[in-house]
């Protein structure tokens, strides 16, 4: 994205096309940002990456927050594995009344995975929009003819004796994965739970992971 | 590129509007303001959490109508009262806008 | 698509934008406000299914969609071929769909642990049973519903009301001696697609 400039001979025979003057706070919206970047202290294309960053991680966040205060709490665990939109609603999350979500949980002899082969059906009110590649033939294919070899190219490999339980969203109930909760984790707060659960390990391709350098707080 | 939980689970009033877990933004110019106060937080120009009061106090009260109204009218407070814009140049600016005579930057 | 042969590695893309052009917002807002009004959800999944093969495998993602709208807006005349084509509105907007009564009280057939073997059906309406699934015995896990079902409401018809059942597998019975012996698969079925399995 260019930077704003100064165009004092404003040419308006370009085969008609006349753009609609921008509302008052759009343009002041505009201004701010334009005199900003000419400050030096910001520049478009950091604010590109901020707002692609949050489409594309927010959506997320609900079910992590959920999934953080499930480790936190047995008993809202064991709500939130009988009756997903009711423990949702506790944490004032609105679940749209048209679809039910229904939470799976890992254990250790266990791990499970969604997909939806008919089409690509998806939890969307708790991860936001579904990625391009759960969408895609390879993975609604593969999923439930090859698990193990769909997440070994996700890097996640299984111990032996673990099964793995693919849950093909062909109705209306909308599946999610309860991740496990690692270890070295005891003394976290939900906040900090929170951070380490990804939309991939919802879905069920990834497990949360303690990073190396983190210390107890 | 990692993002601010301190953003994303603004709650209550302050709640930033989303349908279906997504972020909403009616129009273009919403985006940018809510990416212009993020990386501002993030360079340092101001704390978070002083944004946040600023915004919770024109949701509590003030002539603007929308979220990102009140978003931006906060940002504007903030940044004015930083010394990092002027009015004047804020005003100028944006009728050079509104008059055509600059092309968006978005 | 489940279990189909011939699709190599997942593609995954790094920090991927949640529309990778303009159109795609625009086309996922149209489906939402559209759906529930002049069509419904398996109509709409009905319309993609019925794309010419050769057309579907080469569409992406949300071309898929708006072919889907088109065709359901024009088949309920909502728009006509005409408009669609020339960008105009002629005609006046008709009302929408009356939305769905609530479900009846039904008793489900069946009950978690139950043993059940799907029907062989392959139906050219539409209908939720996938291949892979169809001719296999499994153990009912969940019970849901009732839900509509989708073979007669993707025709527009009156709702006919099911109990669905998360249906479970193992995968040695789908797939065959080469899947883990450990591994199940879950499907969401509907009460008329089973059958209780003959005792052994």
């Amino acid at each position: 994205m260019s930077d704003a400039h100064h165009h004092h001979d404003h040419d308006h025979d370009h085969g008609g096309h006349h753009p609609e003057p921008p509302s008052e706070v759009e343009a002041r919206a505009l201004a701010l940002e334009s005199l900003l970047i000419d400050k030096g202290l910001i520049t478009s294309d950091e604010v590109d990456r901020i707002i692609s960053a949050y489409e594309h991680d927010i959506g997320p966040m609900i079910g992590a927050r959920v999934v953080a205060h499930a480790w936190a709490d047995p008993e809202y665990k064991a709500r939130l594995l009988s009756d997903g939109p009711a423990a949702l609603k506790e944490l004032a999350i609105d679940y749209p009344a048209s679809t039910r979500l229904v939470v799976v949980e890992n254990e250790p002899g266990v791990h499970n995975a969604i997909v939806c082969t008919l089409c690509s059906c998806y939890p969307w009110a708790v991860l936001g929009l579904p990625p391009t590649w759960y969408k895609s033939a390879p993975y609604r294919s593969r999923m439930v003819s090859e698990p193990r070899s769909v997440l070994a190219e996700f890097g996640l490999s299984l111990t032996d004796g673990v099964a793995v339980n693919v849950w093909d969203s062909s109705s209306d109930v909308r599946y999610m994965v309860l991740p496990e909760r690692p270890a070295g984790t005891e003394e976290w707060s939900e906040e900090q739970l929170a951070s380490i659960v990804t939309r991939d390990c919802m879905i069920g391709v990834a497990k949360p992971r303690v990073p190396a350098e983190s210390t107890t707080r | 590129m990692s993002i601010d939980r301190s953003v994303a689970n603004l709650v209550g009033d302050a709640a930033l509007p989303r349908k279906n877990g997504e972020l909403v933004f009616q129009a273009p110019w919403e985006g940018r303001a809510f990416g212009l106060a993020v990386v501002l937080s993030d360079k340092g120009e101001y704390e978070w959490d002083e944004f946040r009061k600023n915004l919770v106090g024109k949701i509590a009260g003030g002539p603007e109508k929308t979220y990102y109204e009140r978003w931006l009218s906060a940002l504007e407070n903030l940044l004015l009262e930083h010394g990092v814009v002027t009015e004047e140049e804020l005003s100028k600016r944006a009728a050079e806008y509104a008059a055509l005579e600059r092309d968006p930057v978005f | 698509m489940g279990g189909m042969h011939g699709f190599g590695p997942v593609v995954t893309e790094r920090d991927e934008p949640v529309f990778h052009a303009r159109w795609e917002g625009v086309v996922r807002a149209i489906m939402q406000r559209t759906n529930g009004r002049y069509y419904n959800l398996d109509e709409f999944r009905f319309a993609i299914e019925r794309m010419p093969p050769d057309d579907y495998l080469r569409a992406g993602y949300y071309e898929r969609w708006l072919h889907a709208v088109e065709t359901l807006l024009v088949e309920k005349s909502v728009i006509t071929r005409e408009e669609l084509a020339q960008g105009r509105m002629e005609s006046a907007t008709p009302r929408a769909l009356a939305p769905r009564a609530s479900p009846p009280d039904i008793q489900p057939r069946f009950r978690p642990g139950d043993r059940v073997a799907t029907r062989n059906i392959h139906p050219k309406h539409h209908t939720r049973m996938p291949r892979y699934a169809r001719g296999k015995h499994g153990v009912i896990r969940r019970v849901y519903g009732p839900f509509p079902l989708p073979d007669t409401s993707a025709g527009g018809q009156a709702t006919d009301w099911e109990t669905c059942y998360a249906v479970e597998f193992e995968s040695r019975e789908l797939w065959g001696a080469g899947a883990d012996k450990n591994d199940r698969v879950c499907v969401d079925l509907w009460e008329s697609y089973l059958e209780p399995e003959e005792k052994r």
